[in-house]
């Protein structure tokens, strides 16, 4: 198990190619102006950290995509080996939302951040077990020197993953600034993710039918791709909290 | 509720809790109602213009910083401020049902606290017995019957939630007990009237957490059968006891709504910098 020793304001921020953090909050930032520094400072570690968690995720999801469709058996080991520090992220994340909670018993704005920062992580967390399982087939499938239904829909795959990642990208970048207009366009192009899944599907279903000896492949192409479809549903998911966390959206304070 | 009330359009999430508080507000008329309430101190304005209905058996908690005008407002409730010289009131609290102006001219402010009960921040029982302390307001209301007055001095004491621990002491002073059961013995006191409206000033910022989650608990059984108003300085008191809360700034009512609202998210920004820390 790997463990964060680092100060989240410590941790190194993801680069421009799959990160989507960039600089301090813009002025006005919504987790300061507190009388007790202290909950300034508590409340920009818990959203630096979960912004170091997505920025980590983001690389999973866009690694064990190009593992797969590359067969590059060790890229997706090192997709493999990085989830015990998603969890990590989480499980830290986790501890200091409850303890924060405890101790200073946030309301209004404060309680909605920290809410969007717990759920936010799990989220994360759910995004970093699907990189995971895609990792898995594209190391089986890099051993048998790749799978014919993988090529077949090799576009989709990496479309879908470009998706993905694009979502999360702009999902984390909401929470870290509070942007709700960045978090409503992450609910708009779920969409587009799931219109590209339902193409890919089809796209599948007639290469099996031509050639039943991959059903195996098939089938974990298929949960290949449902994994990237779920990725952009927890993106999204990620984006409703930021929503919540501005109040600026009816529908996502709920569940 | 009136004055300016968040809109469930104005502070989106929590809408499923709002709308059934909102239910909650339609089922219990107000009790009494501010309306274009002023009040000043010699020359010094301490309340501007406030409009604020008081629901019927729910707990209203009023929040603000030092000098807001909180304790000012409850005051005027059971006319306090009449104690004290070169005080004036402008405008109405009305009391349902019979809609009497408890700060108009005509109205005896003797006769205004029996309907209207307070409890204070220190526990100031009178230096007499147990008893004595709770019958002392049926006395003055003219209950002179010994059986009448034990059944309605142990009444007040139950409902105060002290009756088993006084039941055995009600000869000795009230002045040997705890902090916590003084402050309930002055609730007993208050509650043997058979008040209306009850209003709490700041009950529990001499108690240990035990005495305040006792009176707490007894605040939240006691709405059952009374309209209660609390001014706390505790924040996480007022979310936990209230059914809504009313934040006041330099005398002014800036946003009354439902606790649950309020505390998740209010409608106005200095609310929301207030409850959170933020007030520099």
């Amino acid at each position: 198990m790997q463990t964060l020793e680092q100060p989240p304001s410590a941790t190194p921020k993801p680069d421009a190619d799959t990160g989507a953090v960039s600089g301090p909050g813009p002025a006005g930032d919504p987790a300061e102006g507190h009388i007790s520094k202290t909950v300034d400072q508590s409340l920009v570690d818990l959203r630096l950290r979960a912004v170091a968690m997505g920025g980590l995720v983001i690389d999973q999801v866009a690694s064990c995509v190009r593992a797969l469709v590359e067969h590059d058996a060790k890229l997706a080991e090192l997709v493999l080996s990085r989830e015990t520090l998603v969890n990590a992220y989480d499980g830290q994340l986790d501890r200091d939302t409850l303890t924060f909670i405890a101790l200073q018993q946030p309301v209004a704005s404060d309680l909605r951040m920290v809410r969007a920062i717990a759920r936010a992580g799990l989220e994360l967390e759910r995004i970093g077990d699907e990189s995971k399982k895609i990792a898995r087939f594209a190391s089986r499938a890099a051993a048998q020197g790749g799978h014919d239904p993988v090529v077949a829909v090799s576009r989709y795959l990496r479309h879908m993953g470009e998706l993905s990642v694009t979502m999360l990208r702009s999902a984390v970048r909401a929470l870290d600034e509070a942007d709700a207009g960045l978090a409503r366009q992450v609910l708009a192009r779920d969409r587009e993710l799931d219109a590209e899944f339902a193409t890919a599907l089809r796209q599948l279903m007639s290469f099996v039918m031509q050639d039943h000896q991959f059903l195996k492949a098939t089938l974990d192409t298929v949960f290949a791709l449902k994994g990237l479809e779920r990725m952009g549903d927890h993106a999204k998911n990620v984006a409703e909290q930021v929503l919540y966390m501005v109040g600026d959206d009816a529908e996502s304070g709920r569940g | 509720m009136q004055g300016e009330q968040t809109s469930p359009s104005a502070g989106p999430p929590s809408v499923s809790i709002t709308v059934e508080d909102r239910k909650a507000v339609r089922a219990n008329p107000p009790k009494a109602r501010a309306d274009a309430l002023n009040f000043w101190y010699g020359s010094n304005q301490a309340l501007k213009g406030i409009n604020l209905s008081i629901p019927e058996h729910q707990v209203t908690a009023l929040i603000g910083p030092s000098g807001c005008g909180k304790s000012t407002f409850l005051r005027c409730f059971n006319r306090m401020h009449d104690l004290q010289p070169d005080t004036r009131y402008q405008g109405s609290i009305m009391l349902r049902p019979d809609d009497i102006n408890l700060v108009g001219a005509g109205v005896d402010p003797i006769e205004v606290r029996m309907r209207i009960g307070m409890v204070f921040q220190k526990p100031n029982p009178f230096p007499k017995t147990v008893f004595e302390n709770v019958a002392y307001g049926l006395r003055l209301r003219g209950v002179r019957n010994r059986t009448d007055l034990a059944e309605r001095v142990e009444g007040a004491l139950r409902a105060a939630a002290i009756w088993d621990e006084v039941k055995d002491r009600l000869s000795d002073s009230a002045l040997a007990l705890s902090g916590g059961q003084m402050q309930r013995l002055c609730i007993a006191r208050a509650l043997a009237t058979q008040p209306e409206i009850l209003l709490f000033d700041e009950p529990t910022s001499a108690l240990d957490p035990i005495a305040t989650a006792k009176i707490e608990e007894l605040i939240s059984e006691l709405r059952q059968h009374v309209t209660i108003l609390i001014v706390t300085h505790n924040m996480q008191q007022a979310a936990r006891v209230s059914d809504f809360t009313a934040f006041m700034y330099l005398g002014e009512l800036v946003e009354v709504g439902a606790t649950s609202m309020i505390f998740t998210n209010p409608g106005k920004k200095a609310t929301e910098d207030y409850i959170t820390g933020r007030y520099g």
